[in-house]
């Protein structure tokens, strides 16, 4: 047998991602990094440069990024930000976050139960609140802490947490800090629900999201909240992706779905449709009230500066002045979701401003991404084990700033360099 | 060195509750968590056409864990690690190879394993006796030639060992959830909570035509 020579064991960085390197052996944490730089190393030239490449320019639709691979600066036409409606760079939300850093200087210097509460924190809760058609909100330092402080915040030890399986991040850690019992189902599937639901005794929380960020798919909300309520459960529903967007008013998902009363917990971002940091929930008074005092990742955070909560209140003003920006961004998803169909270019069920761009490729995405890149188109590429095997991907965003000559450009580009690639269908 | 040449081996991965995963383990031994509260349970069958002791069939029950990556220079990454917790054969030689060499927990009696192959999938019925234990059917997705090392764990009351396996072969993977796992009420099957253990693969594999070499035996330091 010739098995020994045979089996010399072969292999690229795309064999390996970060989960490989989770654990070193022995006593010293530091073990593993001998590892995990000689792949990095490898990884980093080869395609993980493509990560964190700083822009040197504002998040508009033209953005200029210095390459990690070169040291070049590139200007490129943005499709990775999220920035939804255009409005971190608007003149009303600079000059207001500008009188902001006059008045108030750089930051809170404090936390929001102590020193760090501002006149403008409490204007933007209510705003956030009355926007959402609710009695109150509370603002958190950033859409994770968000989702960490307010499920840790209201679920214990013994409790059940039902998550879908395309959770964020920022939800499962919160179910972890939280300490409940955690069970995923099925990602939007409602019989799966039912399932895990079944016989499930003591306090429940399902939690979904408006906008799965990976696949751009809305939630299936109505078969979700039928089942949740059947079986006694409150909802929370994560509407980062959605806030300012979906919507007759533009307050999320739920309200798309005209279901907005029934859900139980509201909670949302601003640096998505806003461009601007932080998160929030929206409830009742006393539910507010309590997760104030048990929030934690509020309550032991520096509160959110004054200049962004400045910009950010200009920013709901933009939003509920002008409708006419949504109508806008559902004209260019429209419009790219069109294009990309004529050209055989898969991204999947999105139905979203979110729109992954199938490769399905996990050894070929990162050289795909790196010639659209070239090619003037500013896309990062998600892979295994954020997604499935096989199911690597682009991940666009699409924002209502974007004219129809840059989707047409953005389209061309990378329609091209999938058929170059062997991946359109065309 | 041990070497085996095999005709097919199909593995399916499973979710099962993190819970169930670490009755399974010993206690130096880490789950691998595919989401928080929830591990990764292995079914490999194991069509062998030629080893030490001839052609045989085995299954194998097993968690993945975390790799031992020790740091040193020059040290080849494992692809995966897993603990087989139970395994079985069709002959006995086999079976006390496997557990004098590679101390792997093994059922005493031997196991029937059936494998009918079509051709985008290899559905194999494992029973003792006449009594089904489990059934499994795995796809294929796109083929390619693999070089991989998987670390093998076991333990028993000799102490807790580690080997090496560097495999070569056709190989297909995917994550298409097109497999089926059907756990039937059988002792084999007693250290799992049937009902919460996914009967759809979230991962599929297969690997055909090729060869196995383990490497010498670790004996891991006392746990």
């Amino acid at each position: 047998m010739e098995a020994a020579q045979k089996n010399e064991v072969k292999s690229t960085f795309t064999d390996y991602d970060y989960s490989n390197f989770y654990y070193g052996a022995g006593d010293d944490p530091l073990n593993v990094l001998p590892a995990f730089m000689r792949w990095f190393e490898d990884a980093l030239p080869n395609g993980y440069h493509i990560y964190s490449e700083p822009l040197a320019t504002a998040p508009t639709t033209r953005v200029v990024v210095r390459s990690n691979k070169t040291g070049q600066l590139r200007e490129m036409l943005n499709l990775a930000s999220y920035n939804y409606l255009g409005i971190s760079y608007r003149d009303e939300v600079k000059q207001a976050a500008i009188a902001a850093v006059e008045k108030y200087g750089l930051g809170a210097s404090g936390s929001p139960i102590l020193s760090g509460t501002f006149d403008v924190h409490e204007e933007l809760a209510e705003a956030v609140a009355q926007f959402k058609g609710k009695e109150a909100a509370i603002l958190f330092p950033t859409g994770y802490s968000a989702n960490v402080g307010f499920i840790s915040a209201i679920m214990r030890s013994g409790d059940n947490i039902v998550l879908d399986q395309y959770s964020h991040a920022s939800i499962v850690d919160g179910a972890i800090l939280a300490k409940s019992k955690t069970t995923f189902f099925r990602h939007n599937n409602a019989l799966d629900l039912e399932r895990k639901l079944s016989g499930m005794k003591g306090k429940k929380l399902v939690v979904v999201e408006g906008v799965y960020s990976m696949d751009g798919d809305i939630c299936a909300l109505p078969e979700i909240l039928d089942v949740a309520k059947r079986h006694g459960a409150r909802i929370l529903i994560d509407e980062a992706h959605s806030t300012f967007l979906f919507g007759p008013n533009g307050r999320g998902v739920a309200e798309h779905f005209g279901l907005d009363k029934e859900v139980d917990f509201h909670l949302g971002t601003f640096s998505k449709s806003l461009g601007g940091q932080g998160g929030f929930v929206c409830g009742s008074r006393d539910l507010i009230t309590y997760v104030a005092g048990f929030g934690r990742s509020r309550f032991f955070s520096c509160n959110l500066a004054p200049m962004i909560a400045s910009g950010l209140l200009a920013g709901i003003k933009i939003v509920e002045a002008e409708p006419e920006l949504r109508a806008k961004l559902w004209s260019n998803v429209a419009y790219l979701r069109r294009r990309f169909a004529e050209e055989g270019v898969d991204i999947g069920k999105s139905n979203s401003q979110v729109m992954p761009v199938h490769v399905n490729n996990d050894a070929k995405v990162f050289a795909v991404a790196s010639k659209i890149q070239e090619r003037g188109v500013f896309l990062q590429p998600v892979t295994y084990p954020a997604v499935p095997k096989h199911k690597s991907r682009l991940r666009i965003s699409i924002s209502a700033a974007h004219t129809t000559a840059d989707l047409e450009e953005a389209m061309k580009v990378i329609a091209g360099v999938l058929r170059e690639e062997g991946i359109s269908k065309q | 060195m041990l070497e085996y040449a095999f005709s097919d081996i199909i593995s399916g991965y499973f979710e099962f509750p993190t819970e169930n995963a670490r009755r399974l383990l010993p206690g130096h031994l880490e789950p691998i968590e595919l989401h928080h509260g929830a591990s990764v349970l292995s079914i490999g069958v194991f069509d062998i056409k030629e080893s030490p002791v001839g052609p045989y069939r085995s299954v194998s029950l097993s968690v993945l864990v975390v790799p031992l990556v020790k740091g040193t220079g020059g040290e080849t990454m494992p692809n995966s690690a897993f603990y087989p917790f139970l395994c079985g054969t069709n002959r006995p030689e086999p079976r006390a190879l496997a557990i004098e060499h590679l101390h792997l927990p093994h059922w005493t009696e031997d196991v029937q394993i059936a494998l009918e192959r079509e051709a985008r999938s290899v559905r194999s019925s494992v029973s003792v006796g006449g009594e089904s234990i489990l059934d499994l059917t795995i796809t294929d997705y796109q083929w390619s030639e693999a070089h991989h090392l998987y670390q093998c764990f076991s333990k028993d009351s000799t102490g807790a060992y580690l080997a090496g396996i560097r495999t070569v072969g056709e190989f297909s993977d995917h994550q298409e959830e097109t497999g089926q796992l059907r756990l039937h009420d059988h002792p084999f099957n007693a250290g799992l909570a049937i009902p919460d253990v996914y009967e759809v693969p979230l991962q599929e594999s297969w690997l055909r035509a090729g060869t196995q070499a383990f490497e010498s035996l670790v004996q891991l330091q006392p746990v």
